[in-house]
This record gives structure tokens, sequence and C-alpha cells, in this order.
């Protein structure tokens, strides 16, 4: 009797290791395929592996977070749109698993933009209060999350330096984020960690 | 043993069985090689991505029937069953998806105006920043081809019709009374503000079947679904003063609007070519509330508008002018809902209740009148697929009115009731041609009949940026208050129309020409000078409209610059009310031309507007000649500025003046009832209430976020 139920115990753990390791494999050959360029390479992969990890957000929110980050490239112009819808949808999927999460708002927060940038006489007037409630909202969750601080920071910028008003306070949290991104611990090794790069780059502009 | 077997079991579960290999093509629907898109079993990490030529290949350990699923960007994603171990080299095919922008759009007649449209020509923005306009939503519209620029009526005449043939609805219901009460000549505007509609959209004939009660146009307003944020808008003007705050929670929001209007003080600065006892007051304003449900937005609309002015009004026919003084009264209140029920069924359901009462002095004599107009509304709306949507619906029109004089003892006034249904279908035969059939049937109690309108139009893409529309369609309204007032005795007024429509659009540039053709039957007549209690009338009136619109917006080539030019040809006549032959009617100009540009000057932080607009002379009647409808009024011209500066970002100043060059304009003429001593009949110039006109405002924004201003209220 022991032995059957050991059996079948390290038959079950096998069983979910094996997955976990499958999950653990799949991830990580996703974000190798995206460091090498190959977007829609990863952007598949994250995808298949949302078909299986059905409780997990995280990669429906690779799927968002590729897209939109193509979408931001201007030799995709042409796709931008379909490739923001892709992204939307991916993050809806996310959403359903996990409400009320920072990352997945500051993700909206980014979808947004993308479309402001896509079309600023348009979107600009209609977006541009919610996305700053969706970085508001993010932080209130997460008061800590270098995200949130650095894009609403960043989002907060362009308007300052169009009206010739002081962009100082910004720069300020922008100098803040970098300080967090240091402290920051993501859950997991997948868990999103992306944005330092960003928020020193647009330091070193700041105030200029 | 046992140790074995449990070993084997573990190796077995950790590597999998044996292996199947899943190979196969993928293509599009004019078999081209897809590349990239991404195959796999669903729910397993199996799968792979198509190559340069479209081919794909990887292992699976999985049994029997599994879901293949095969997505990509722009195309429809594939599922489809497959048996892994019979599975044999396949080749898939992969239909565009129509829920991309590149799609063909059915829009013959139709102008869109707003941000989920994909035919827009205007954008929301514009219909107030137009130099002229003055915030009002119907003289934005003026600047669009298709339409009249008759200013001394302010209402909307589309393509030949009167302007009681435009029907406007809000959140796809009735609004019975849409523009202010006035007296003759003097323009009126529309009651509602700007501000608080997210889409526009302006057919000029052909339109769906789901609009019935409108013989030339329909003006339909949505608003705005979701308030975005808490804030207040204060606005200081030349003309009156303005509130709006909106207050928004988690799953409902409530914006109110209120606006007090005096023009004494503008009009004792500025002469005016008008009498003027009392000017022109008014007290207005509107609430909208929203409300999220687990499946639908419930929106309850409401307006409210108390106006009064007193004036003496000229006359030809007596050497004393006449009195007029006007109070209206006008609430309306509008609850819809739309949402999603069982499996993607789409409901929208509603009911308005508008009340409009007049009272009305014409020296001594005292007219009032009330008119009760409530319309319920029911459509569903079913996607049998992606290529076909269906819908149906019904509408049910209650309308009471009635008039009282003081100097005839008998009131007039009637009760109708119109009862319609109607079903249509979107079908898209491919991502390049899509169809839009449709019939509506009305039946009217007070003129105890019943009429059935098919409608149908047809939309192909010849190429990525252009494409050719088509539309037919048969539609029916009840002839005017002014008429069934005094009797029932009448067949609906009908019109048939037919529209081929080209538009081109790249890059944000919109090239768009529609020429038309409107017959119009049944009209109704009179053989008095005005309509009234001993007139004879009869359904013998007809008519006819053609013409040519053109429309180019550009908001590129010029950087900063955004224009739009309008042009319309129209070669209409009719035989209807009392006219003695068909004849081009008083309203009509053959050529009607407008251009309105917007200029953004970054280092003022300034949007300077200008419009200009021209109509060729109108027609008017002369009693001293012989033929009827033979004179012609001279040209109309109208140069208009807007200026808006950007104080800081919440705070706007706005200054426009209306006619700037101050043209003499004439809209007609009224001629006396009888001839002179000399055997001439005398004539008035009908003139517009003030040669030019100024505004100043100040629009002030108080928000959490500071990015936010009125500058679309403008």
């Amino acid at each position: 009797m022991t032995k059957v139920i050991t059996t079948l115990v390290v038959f079950l753990t096998t069983v979910l290791t094996v997955n976990a390791q499958q999950y653990e494999q799949g991830m990580g050959k996703a974000f190798a395929t995206w460091k090498t360029g190959n977007a829609t390479e990863a952007s598949a992969l994250f995808e298949r592996i949302a078909s299986v990890e059905k409780t997990n957000w995280l990669p429906n929110y690779y799927v968002a977070l590729v897209n939109t980050t193509e979408a931001f490239n201007p030799a995709n112009a042409k796709n931008a749109t379909a490739l923001i819808n892709k992204a939307q949808t991916a993050l809806d999927a996310a959403e359903l698993i996990s409400p009320n999460n920072a990352e997945i708002l500051i993700m909206q927060a980014m979808i947004n933009t993308a479309l402001i940038v896509q079309d600023p006489m348009t979107n600009g007037m209609k977006l541009s209060a919610p996305t700053i409630e969706l970085y508001e909202r993010a932080l209130k969750l997460a008061p800590e999350n270098p995200r949130a601080v650095f894009g609403k920071a960043d989002f907060e910028i362009g308007g300052a330096q169009y009206w010739g008003t002081d962009t100082k306070p910004m720069c300020e949290q922008v100098a803040k984020s970098i300080e967090l991104f240091a402290k920051f611990k993501p859950e997991t090794e997948f868990h999103p960690t992306w944005g330092l790069d960003r928020a020193q780059e647009t330091l070193k502009n700041c105030g200029k | 043993m046992k140790t074995i077997i449990t070993f084997l079991i573990l190796f077995i579960s950790s590597f999998g069985i044996s292996q199947t290999k899943i190979s196969g093509k993928v293509v599009d629907e004019k078999n081209n090689p897809i590349a990239g898109a991404n195959i796999y079993i669903d729910g397993t990490y199996d799968g792979a991505t198509s190559n340069e030529i479209g081919e794909f290949t990887f292992s699976t350990s999985e049994k029997g029937n599994k879901i293949l699923v095969i997505s990509f960007l722009t195309y429809e994603t594939l599922k489809t069953t497959i048996e892994i171990e019979t599975y044999q080299n396949k080749t898939f095919k992969l239909k565009e998806s129509i829920n991309t922008l590149d799609e063909v759009v059915i829009n013959a007649g139709t102008f869109e105006a707003g941000d989920k449209a994909k035919n827009t020509v205007l954008k929301p923005l514009d219909i107030v920043t137009t130099a002229g306009s003055n915030g009002d939503i119907v003289s934005a519209l003026q600047t669009l081809p298709g339409t009249q620029t008759v200013g001394e009526s302010g209402r909307l005449f589309v393509r030949g019709g009167e302007a009681d043939e435009t029907q406007t609805y809000v959140d796809g219901i009735r609004v019975a009374q849409p523009f202010g009460s006035t007296t003759q000549n003097l323009p009126t505007r529309g009651r509602f503000s700007p501000f608080l509609f997210s889409g526009i959209s302006f057919s000029t004939g052909g339109y769906s079947a789901e609009y019935g009660e409108a013989l030339s146009s329909v003006l339909l307003l949505n608003t705005t679904d979701m308030a975005t944020e808490n804030k207040t808008d204060i606005s200081f003007m030349t003309v009156g003063l303005g509130v709006a705050n909106t207050q928004k929670w988690k799953k409902s929001s409530l914006t109110f609007n209120t606006a007090y209007i005096d023009l004494a003080p503008y009009q004792v600065a500025i002469p005016q070519n008008v009498d003027w006892n009392k000017a022109f007051q008014s007290l207005s304003g509107e609430i909208v509330y929203r409300y999220e449900l687990e499946r639908g937005l419930f929106k309850l609309y409401t307006a409210f508008d108390a106006s009064r002015f007193d004036l003496n009004q000229e006359s030809i026919n007596s050497v004393v002018k006449t009195r007029v003084d006007l109070k209206n009264n006008n609430l309306y209140v509008n609850a819809s809902y739309k949402g999603n029920f069982g499996s993607n069924w789409q409901l929208t359901t509603g009911l308005s209740y508008g009340l409009g009462n007049n009272k009305i002095g014409l020296d001594n004599q005292r007219i009032e009148n009330t008119e009760h107009a409530s319309h319920l509304k029911l459509k569903i709306k079913k996607p049998i697929s992606d290529r076909i949507k269906l819908s149906f619906g019904a509408d049910y029109f209650i309308t009471k009115f009635d008039e009282k004089y003081s100097f005839i003892t008998n009131q007039t006034g009637y009760n109708s009731n119109i009862l319609a249904g109607y079903t249509e279908a979107d079908i898209f035969f491919s991502k390049k041609l899509a169809m839009k059939v449709g019939v509506r049937a009305v039946n009217n109690d007070l003129l105890n009949e019943t009429s059935i309108s098919p409608r149908t139009s047809l939309a192909y893409k010849v190429s990525k940026s252009s494409q050719f529309s088509v539309a037919y369609g048969e539609f029916e309204q009840a002839p005017r208050q002014d008429y069934l007032k005094f009797t029932s005795d009448f067949k609906n007024e009908r019109a048939s129309h037919y529209i081929l429509n080209y538009q081109f659009s790249k890059d944000k540039r919109t090239f768009r020409s529609e020429i038309y053709f409107k017959d119009y039957n049944d009209l109704v007549k009179y053989d008095t000078q005005i309509a009234q209690y001993n007139s004879n009338f009869n359904n013998n009136g007809f008519g006819f409209a053609k013409g040519l619109d053109i429309f180019w917006r550009d908001n590129k080539s010029i950087k900063n610059l955004e224009y739009w030019v309008s042009y319309s040809y129209i070669d209409t006549k009719r035989d209807y009310r009392n006219y003695e032959a068909e004849v081009t009617p008083s309203f009509v100009a053959k050529n009607n031309f407008s251009i309105v540009t917007k200029y953004w000057i970054n280092d003022w932080k300034s949007s300077v507007g200008l419009s200009y607009s021209f109509n060729s002379g109108r027609p008017y009647d002369n009693p001293n000649e012989m033929s009827f409808m033979n004179g012609k009024t001279k040209s109309y011209n109208n140069v208009s500025m807007s200026w808006a500066y950007l104080l800081s970002q919440q705070k706007i100043l706005f200054i426009s003046i209306s006619n700037v060059l101050g043209t003499q304009n004439v809209f007609g003429y009224d001629y006396a009832n009888s001839p002179d001593s000399n055997g001439v009949f005398q004539r008035n110039e009908i003139i517009p209430t003030a040669d030019r006109f100024f505004f100043v405002g100040f629009f002030w924004t108080i928000s959490d976020n500071k990015k936010d201003n009125q500058l679309d209220n403008l």
C-alpha cells in the first residue's frame, strides 16, 4: 500500500515538475527568442504557453508586451493597428485571470500610449486622462513599482515640455524610479522587470 | 518487478511515448504562403511558426482528437479538430480578418464624425472649432456638401429637402423638437451642446431601415459612453455664462451642463437689424447619467430649455410693426440601454419623451401650442458569423399636439401613433465587397396608412484606399405639424433616393464625391396664402432633386494646417404647398461652396480658424412678374474667423467673428399681399439679424488631470 501511495505521489509530482519544467523551458525559450529580435516567434511562443497556462497571467501579459513594443517600432507602422489589437486582446485575457494587477494596468497605459502615438489628434484628447488614471490606479496598488513611477513621469514629461512648464518634478520621479528598479524584486524570474534602461535614458535627457 | 514498473511509468510519463510529426502549409485566400503564422495544438506547448514559404512542422506526443489552432495577425484565427494518429500533411487557408481597418465600409450618403467610426471625415472637435459655427452642431454641418445655408432659418436643409425632412436621434432615439423655437426669418440653433456627444453621424440620404419618419436626412448623435474624470468647466461669454460638472464613480458617472444666455448687453453694444423689445434670453441645461451594468450600459439623457424674446417685426403689409413675443419651454428625456445577452445578441432599447410648449403673442392675439412626443424603441442585433450581421427592431412614435388661439374659439390639434418594424442584414462577401439590405414597414393610425420601404446599399473596394458605394431606398414621412393640425386626411409624403459614391482616403487626405437622384411624391399641396383651417389640402405634390456633392479634406500637405473644402451642385424642382408650377424652391441655391481652415500656431499656442462660404443666388417669387418664382437674389458670401488662445493648459480665450467683411447678404424678399396705388407689389429684404456676430469667451477647466481643457467644446 505504502508503495502504491509513494508511487502515486512520485508520479504526480513528476507530472507537475514536468509541467513546471515545460513552463520554465517555454518561457526561457520565448525570452531568448525575443532577445534575438524575432518578435513574431516570441509572441507565438508566449501565445502557446498561454494556451496551456490558463490560470497564469504572465504569458498573455508578454504577448501584449511584445506586440505593443513592436507597434512602437516605426518599421511596423503598416501593421501597428493589428499589433495593438493583438496586444489588447491578450491583455484583456490576462486581466480576466488577474484583475487589479498593477503590471497589467501599466501595460494598458502602454497600449494607450501606442494608440496616442498612432493618431495624436484623435486619441491624444481622448486617452490622455484615462492613461494618467491607469498609472494612478497602478501606483495605489503598488506604490513602489518602478514601472508605474517611471511610466507616469515619462507620460507627463511630454505635456510639460510642450507647455514649457517645469519638468523637474517628473525628472525627480524618474530618478526615484531608478532607485526603485534597483530595489525591485520580481515574484518569480518571469515576472516583469523591464524598464530600467528606458528610465536611465529619459533621466539622461531630463531637463535639457 | 514493482520497481521496474514504477520506473517505467515515471519514464513514460516524463518523456512521452511516441511522437507524431505534424506538418503542413498555411496560405491566404489567394494561395499565397503566410510566413510567421502560429500553429499549435490547443492546451499544449506543441507547435511551430510557419516559415517563408508558409510551411511548418512539429512533433507532438498527444493522442486522439485535438484542436489545432492557427493564428496570424491580420487573419481570422482558424481552429480545426484533427486526429493526431491519422493526421496527414495539409494546407490551411486563412481568411483575412474583417475586423481590420482597411475593410470596405458602406458609406453612401453618410458623414461620420466620431472616434470609433471607420469612415470618419470629421472629428468631434471639428464640429465645434469651425469658425462661424459658434458651437452649434448644425451650423458646423452646414459646411458639408449636400446642405444648404439658409441663414434666416438656421436648420438643416438637405439636398433639396425642407428643414423638417431631417430627423434627429440621440442614442438612437428620436428628438421631436431638436431646435429652439423662433419666429419667421429669425434663425434658430440646435438645442444640443456639442460637448456631450462623442459621435455624430450625418446622413444626406440612403440611410438604414432603422430610421424612419425622415424624407431627406438623419442626424444621429451619440452621448459619451463613460466620463473619464471628475472635472468642472466654467465659461464666461459675451452672451452669457455656463457651468458644467462631471462626477465619476466606479460604475457610473453624471454630467450636468447648464448655460444662461442673455443677448441684451451684447445687443446694446452691437447694432442690430432687428427691433428688439426684449433680447433673447434662455436658461438651458443637460444632464447625462450613465451606469455600467454587468453586460450593458444604461444612459439617461435629459435636456431642458426655457427661452423667450420679444420684438417688433416689420411687415410689408402694414405700416405698424407687429409685436411678436415668444416663450418656449422644452423638456426632453431619453433613457436607453445597450447591452448583450445570450451568445452575442445585442440589445438596444429605450424611450424618449419630449414636451414642447410655446406661448406666442402677435400684437394682441395669443397662440399657445403644446406638443407631447414619445418614442419607444427596441433593436436586436445578432452576428450570425463574422460576415453576416442581422438586426431587427420596432419603433413606436406617439405624438399629441394642441394649439389654442385667443381669436378663434375652436382649437386645433391631433394625436398620432406610428408603429414601425424593420429588419436588416449586413453581409460581408469579402474584405472588398459588402452589402446592406433592409426593409421597414410603417403603420400610421392617424393617416390610416401602412407602407413598406425597402432599402439597400452596396460597397466595393477597388483599391487599398478607394471604394465605390451605391445606395437605394424608399423613405416616407407623415406631413408636418402645420398641416396635420388642420386635417388628417393625408397620405405619407414619400421620396426615393439613388446614390452613387466614390471615396478616396489615404494618409490623412480624403476625397469624396457623390451623385444622387431623389424623386419626391405625394407632397402636400393647399390652395391658400398660408396653410390654414379653411385650406383645401391634397397629396398631389411632387418634385425631384439631383446633384453632385464633393468633399476634400487634407490634414497633411501643409504642416499644422487642416482644411476641408465642400462643393455642391443641385438641380431641384418641386410643386408643393401653394406653388403654381414645378419650380426650384426659395431655400435652394444651385451652387454651394465652403472652405474651412484651422491653423495651429505652436509659438502662440493658438488655433486660428478661417472659413468662407458662398452660395449662388436663391430664387424668390416676384408677384410683379408673370412667371412664378422667377427672381434670383444676389449671391451669398460669408467669411468668418476664430482664434483660440491657450493661456495655460486649462485656460482658453476664444474669439470669433462671423461675417468679418460685413457683406450685406440678402436671403430673399417678402412681398406685399396686394399692390400699392401704382399697381406695384412692394417688398422687404430678408436679411440677417446683424451683419456681424462677435463672440468672446473665457473657458476654464478645473480637474485633477492638468492636461484637460475645453478646447474640444469650442
